[in-house]
């Protein structure tokens, strides 16, 4: 009786063979790649591939799946194209804010901080927590675990190069997410890219994880997962969910993106509302 | 029987206040008794001690005015005092006799009273009438005798001593009744008291007998009623009274009402318990089940199921949506419609059926043993606004009670309110999962167009880096050929003399080249002469010297005659002569001529001639051959194996068309050089049609030649109206293609298709450079060409806000350096001044601390003016300022730098901040 309001996926789902075909080619991309989109949103998924199949001027999915199978190469153009990046410094100042004032407090006796940025894309985000851990003198002991399932982006993410053209969002984020020094002094420029101080990548520790197929790989006091959870269905979000949960020491914080919530969440129950606004959680 | 007597409390209290009455009437009457009694005794003595004393006095008294009317008149003589003697002499006894009455009950006053009279008589008779007597008869010896012994005097004293004896006897005697009176009145008093005491205890004793009989009851009612307040919820417990007055009326009706509230807290805890049972149930599945369970239990029915409406177009259907005690579903129907039987019609008239005796066959409850009829049955509506939300039905062993339906009837009221806020909270639920989902989905979708957005962004950078690119090349072109008008005129101006002077030059160098050729002349000639040796006179060694200045007189030669060619070129003195040319010799010409260096050098040499190449070609064949014989001899120098090749044959017009404007070509001949040698270097290619230009220094050490060949090769093609072009990779060899046109009537403009070459070129060129552009695009981000560092600073307008003149010397010298254009101003004001003036600032470095304005106040008014919102302004704080930072931004400051300033920092933050 309620599954006709879950019709967000209705316009898939109208068309049965474009469904069919969806599936096996995701089908197809896991059993090629490894990669697991099997339970991402298929609206968002359907319009990834609408925009491949536009841009290579693909008529059908199946064909699509043609060329992932025997076009070498073609694959990692369809991961790519899956993988959205799309992130910032600072992003949500407001967000980095809260953090600053409210939770850092409760890290700074920790003997040890464990910080997880769990599909950082390029790392804009790590890059900044980094600068604020250290601006709160905790850099010396803060650990940053920053994965994507992206190991191009991740490359990226390694570099700390970030384009000029958004050095000027960034800075006024950075200003706005309470910044104590001048933004400047992390980082040089060329005509082109800022490069960010290689001092700050020294506890930032990068590799490939996967949120859909991997495990849990260390007790974390905080995970950062913004605006990933997004892309996943409901069962997937519980099954990520669950991960973080086992992730978190008890009393730790998880931090979501401003349009998510863990209130539908089976997990909803284990979480207490740390900050609602900002979408900070907190393990019971 | 008296036992079954009412004894009520009114009956009780006019009981014992009778009691105390009657006593209390007794008590009056014996005190009013006392009291009459003390009365009589003491009127007694008022009375009758008093007419004592009177009496007592008045004989005396009555005495002593007989004397005095019988001393009177014995006197005088005078009768008038005889009057008082005889009203005294007649009226004495009767006094007396009363006294004597008086005394009747004192007969020893009586017996003195008897003295007391018998010497009144004695005196009377002894005295008072015989002297009365004797007077009245003028007896006065006598009487004087009479008084010289005076007897009455003796009686006189003996009466009053008697008297006075009488007196003080009486007067005891009054004392001593006084004294009994007095007695007697303490006694009553005492009495009184007793009295007040006895009353006082009977009526206490009897106000606790009856209030202890009255409370003692109330205390039991209380007590029950008590318990029953104190332990809530159970009040099984009953008064109990033994009197018989109105407590136990009192008890009975409390026993009655506790027996309602009973009922009423079994109705309400059920209720309450049944309303607690779906609290916070949010499911309607639950809810339902539980409460069908519930309900069941509550009223003792071995089973239940509870129908849900649901509306499919007209029909509305009720269907089981949950049941108690269903033994694999089989309780009752799953469905009907409204009115459909018995549970349709109770639907239908939102009414509770209560059946009970159910005749006949009827559902079986089973049980574990076997299964069972039920008797009695309950249909209920659950109601909401009006409608039948749901019905319910039970089945029951036993009769449903008043009670239970009435359970049933209040629990359902509540129920539905339940129900529908159950419903609504999941249509809630609901909806926020869904705009959560919404929202999330929302959020994918702008990620997702800001990916793409970005990628289109990329790509639209990349070509707005190129037409950036080509705008820029536009603008150097255009400046440049403003540049060259201006030039061109200069060098008009220069060019008529020099062409003047150039002339002298050429002429200089052809008459130079003549005159050195004379004497060059004779060096070759008598060199090879020697060289001959014919003579014999030389020795080997001196032949060889000779030839070698023979040979290198021929090089000198052959450089001569370029420079010779070349200068004339430029000097413009070379005519050409186009005369028919005979193309059928050419193969047979050029084979004689360069077969024997093939051979010499083992290279395969081959001449390609198509059939359609017309026999007759107009051209100056001087040049022509001129131009053959140099590429072939180049070709043949830089080939060490493999190759050299001439292919001759017709040029497709429209293909010479698209970059050769030469007028009046008969037909076009296109005849390619080719060989397999060292080839040439892409860089280098446009280089070697220059002038003493070869591909490298190492090149020349190695092949030697002058390196003019080729342009002059080049000039004789423009000259005669065509074009060569090289195709060459490096270490694979070169292929000289030309183009040359077949010019019947001469060449129309000599200046025009070198022109048209170069821009042809030029076109082609770009082309070439959009399609290796464009396929970076596609490539990696990265490799697009991009602004030079020095772009992003050079010629940006940079407004200096500061008081400090070191520091504005330091910047601006610094700054001025990279290219940008520095205005200072000293303080705010001025600052506002100057972007009032001149707007077109691309950046503000900005001072803190300054006299008249500082920066943050000028901030604030640049940011007033809504054209200079996005402007950038870089304020220069010091760092020992806590809240610079906030106060900037407040302020409107875009960034902020700590002084001292680092330049690199500084640089870094303008890049940022100049990237547009």
């Amino acid at each position: 009786m309620d599954d006709k309001y879950w019709g967000i996926e209705d316009e898939v789902e109208d068309n049965l063979t474009k469904s069919i075909e969806i599936e096996l080619l995701l089908e197809g991309i896991y059993r090629l790649s490894g990669f697991d989109f099997r339970q991402y949103m298929r609206s968002s998924i359907w319009r990834r591939i609408q925009n491949r199949m536009r841009l290579d001027k693909i008529p059908t999915v199946t064909r699509l799946l043609e060329k992932a199978v025997h076009e070498p190469g073609y694959i990692d153009v369809l991961l790519n194209d899956f993988s959205i990046n799309v992130t910032e410094m600072f992003r949500d100042p407001h967000f980095f804010y809260s953090f600053r004032k409210k939770v850092v407090p409760h890290l700074r006796d920790l003997p040890e901080i464990r910080i997880w940025h769990a599909g950082c894309a390029t790392g804009e985000e790590v890059f900044s927590m980094a600068i604020l851990m250290e601006e709160e003198g905790l850099s010396h002991k803060t650990k940053i675990y920053a994965t994507d399932m992206n190991e191009n982006v991740l490359e990226k993410a390694k570099r700390g190069i970030f384009p000029l053209s958004k050095m000027q969002t960034y800075t006024k984020n950075y200003m706005q997410a309470g910044g104590t020094h001048a933004f400047s002094e992390y980082y040089t420029t060329d005509f082109k890219n800022a490069y960010f101080n290689s001092s700050l990548k020294d506890n930032i520790i990068f590799f490939q994880h996967n949120l859909v197929t991997d495990q849990s790989f260390n007790e974390f006091h905080v995970i950062i997962c913004r605006n990933v959870l997004i892309y996943f269905t409901a069962v997937l979000q519980n099954q990520v969910h669950e991960l973080f949960y086992e992730s978190l020491c008890p009393g730790g914080f998880l931090g979501l993106g401003d349009k998510e919530s863990i209130r539908f969440a089976e997990r909803t129950g284990s979480y207490s509302e740390f900050n609602g606004a900002e979408r900070i959680y907190r393990k019971i | 029987m008296l036992k079954n007597k009412r004894f009520s409390i009114r009956s009780k209290i006019v009981f014992g206040n009778l009691i105390v009455v009657l006593c209390l009437v007794i008590s009056i009457i014996a005190v009013n008794n006392q009291m009459a009694s003390l009365q009589r005794e003491r009127n007694y003595i008022i009375h009758h001690d008093l007419t004592v004393y009177d009496l007592t006095s008045r004989i005396e008294k009555r005495l002593l005015d007989m004397e005095t009317g019988q001393r009177g008149f014995i006197i005088t003589g005078n009768k008038d005092y005889l009057v008082p003697y005889n009203t005294a002499a007649s009226k004495w006894k009767d006094e007396y006799s009363q006294l004597y009455d008086l005394l009747s009950d004192n007969p020893g006053q009586q017996k003195k009273l008897e003295e007391i009279k018998s010497t009144i008589e004695h005196w009377i008779n002894t005295s008072g009438e015989p002297t009365i007597q004797l007077k009245k008869a003028n007896h006065t010896e006598e009487l004087n005798r009479f008084f010289k012994t005076d007897i009455g005097r003796r009686d006189m004293d003996q009466m009053r001593s008697q008297f006075d004896t009488f007196r003080s006897k009486e007067k005891a005697l009054t004392k001593a009744r006084a004294d009994r009176l007095d007695h007697q009145n303490l006694l009553l008093k005492f009495g009184l008291f007793g009295l007040l005491l006895l009353l006082s205890i009977i009526s206490i004793a009897i106000a606790v007998v009856v209030s202890g009989s009255i409370v003692k009851t109330i205390n039991e009612v209380v007590r029950t009623i008590k318990q029953m307040t104190t332990s809530r919820g159970n009040i099984e417990g009953r008064i109990q009274v033994k009197t018989k007055d109105e407590i136990r009326d009192l008890g009975e009706a409390t026993n009655a009402l506790v027996e309602v509230l009973a009922q009423r807290n079994w109705l309400q805890t059920n209720i309450a318990e049944t309303i607690a049972m779906y609290q916070g149930i949010s499911s309607l599945d639950a809810l339902t089940e539980r409460f069908v369970t519930g309900i069941t239990k509550v009223t003792n029915a071995s089973f239940g199921a509870l129908y849900l409406r649901e509306e499919k177009g007209e029909t509305i259907r009720y269907v089981k949506k949950a049941a108690y005690a269903d033994s694999l579903n089989d309780v009752g129907r799953e469905s009907f419609i409204l009115g459909q039987g018995m549970i349709g019609q109770c639907a239908l008239e939102q009414q509770m059926h209560v059946i009970n005796d159910i005749p006949g066959e009827y559902r079986l409850i089973t049980s574990g043993l076997g299964e069972i009829r039920p008797r009695n049955l309950l249909i209920a509506p659950i109601l909401l606004e009006g409608e039948t939300i749901a019905v319910i039905e039970m089945a029951s062993l036993h009769e449903f009670t008043a009670l239970e339906q009435s359970l049933v009837r209040e629990v359902l009221d509540s129920f539905g309110l339940a129900m529908n806020s159950v419903i609504g909270r999941m249509e809630i639920e609901r909806l926020l999962k869904e705009s959560q989902a919404m929202t999330e989905e929302l959020q994918a979708q702008s990620e997702e167009l800001q990916t793409q957005s970005e990628e289109l962004n990329m790509q639209s950078e990349e070509l707005r880096m190129i037409n950036e690119q080509l705008e820029e090349r536009t603008e150097e072109a255009e400046e440049r050929s403003l540049e060259l008008e201006k030039a061109k005129e200069e060098l008009e101006e220069k060019a008529r003399q020099l062409t003047l002077s150039s002339k002298y030059k050429s002429e200089f160098m052809a008459n130079m080249s003549h005159e050195l050729r004379t004497p060059l002349n004779s060096i070759l000639i008598l060199s090879e002469m020697l060289a001959e040796n014919t003579s014999g006179s030389l020795t080997e060694e001196e032949a060889e010297f000779a030839r070698v200045i023979h040979s290198s007189g021929k090089d000198l030669l052959s450089l001569i005659n370029d420079i010779l060619d070349l200068s004339k070129v430029e000097a413009g003195k070379l005519d050409m002569m186009f005369n028919e040319m005979n193309m059928s010799e050419l193969p047979v010409q050029l084979e004689r001529n360069f077969s024997h260096i093939a051979k010499q050098k083992g290279l395969e040499f081959s001449i390609m001639k198509d059939s359609n190449v017309p026999d007759i070609f107009h051209t100056d064949e001087k040049r022509f051959q001129q131009i053959m014989k140099n590429l072939l001899s180049n070709a043949f120098k830089f080939t060490e194996s493999g190759s050299v090749s001439v292919t001759i044959r017709q040029a497709e017009e429209s293909h010479v068309d698209r970059w050769l404007t030469t007028k009046g070509a008969e037909y076009w001949l296109e005849i390619a050089v080719k060989d397999t040698g060292i080839g040439i270097p892409k860089d280098k290619q446009g280089l070697v049609f220059e002038a003493f230009q070869q591909a490298d220094g190492a090149t020349v050490r190695k092949y030697g030649g002058t390196g003019l060949g080729l342009s002059i090769c080049r000039e004789f093609v423009h000259l005669l109206g065509g074009r060569i072009i090289l195709q060459s990779e490096e270490g694979k060899g070169s292929t000289f293609i030309l183009y040359l046109p077949s010019l019947p009537n001469g060449m129309a403009h000599r200046d025009e298709p070198v022109e048209t070459a170069v821009e042809v070129a030029a076109a082609e060129l770009s082309e070439m450079e959009m399609r290796e552009v464009g396929a970076s695009i596609f490539n990696d981000e990265t490799s697009f060409a991009l602004p030079a560092e020095s772009s992003v600073f050079k010629g940006k307008n940079v407004l200096i806000v500061d008081d400090d003149n070191r520091n504005i010397f330091a910047l601006k010298t610094a700054l001025q350096n990279e290219g940008m254009n520095i205005v200072i101003a000293n303080n705010g004001i001025e600052c506002l001044n100057i972007i009032k003036e001149k707007q077109d600032f691309d950046i503000i470095l900005m001072d803190i601390m300054m006299p008249v304005m500082d920066g943050y106040e000028t901030m604030r008014k640049i940011r007033g003016n809504p054209s200079f919102e996005d402007l950038p302004i870089i304020a220069l704080t010091a760092k020992a300022m806590r809240n610079d930072r906030e106060k900037c931004l407040e302020a409107g400051a875009s960034d902020y730098i700590s002084k001292p300033l680092e330049l690199e920092q500084l640089f870094s933050v303008m890049r940022v901040w100049l990237t547009r």
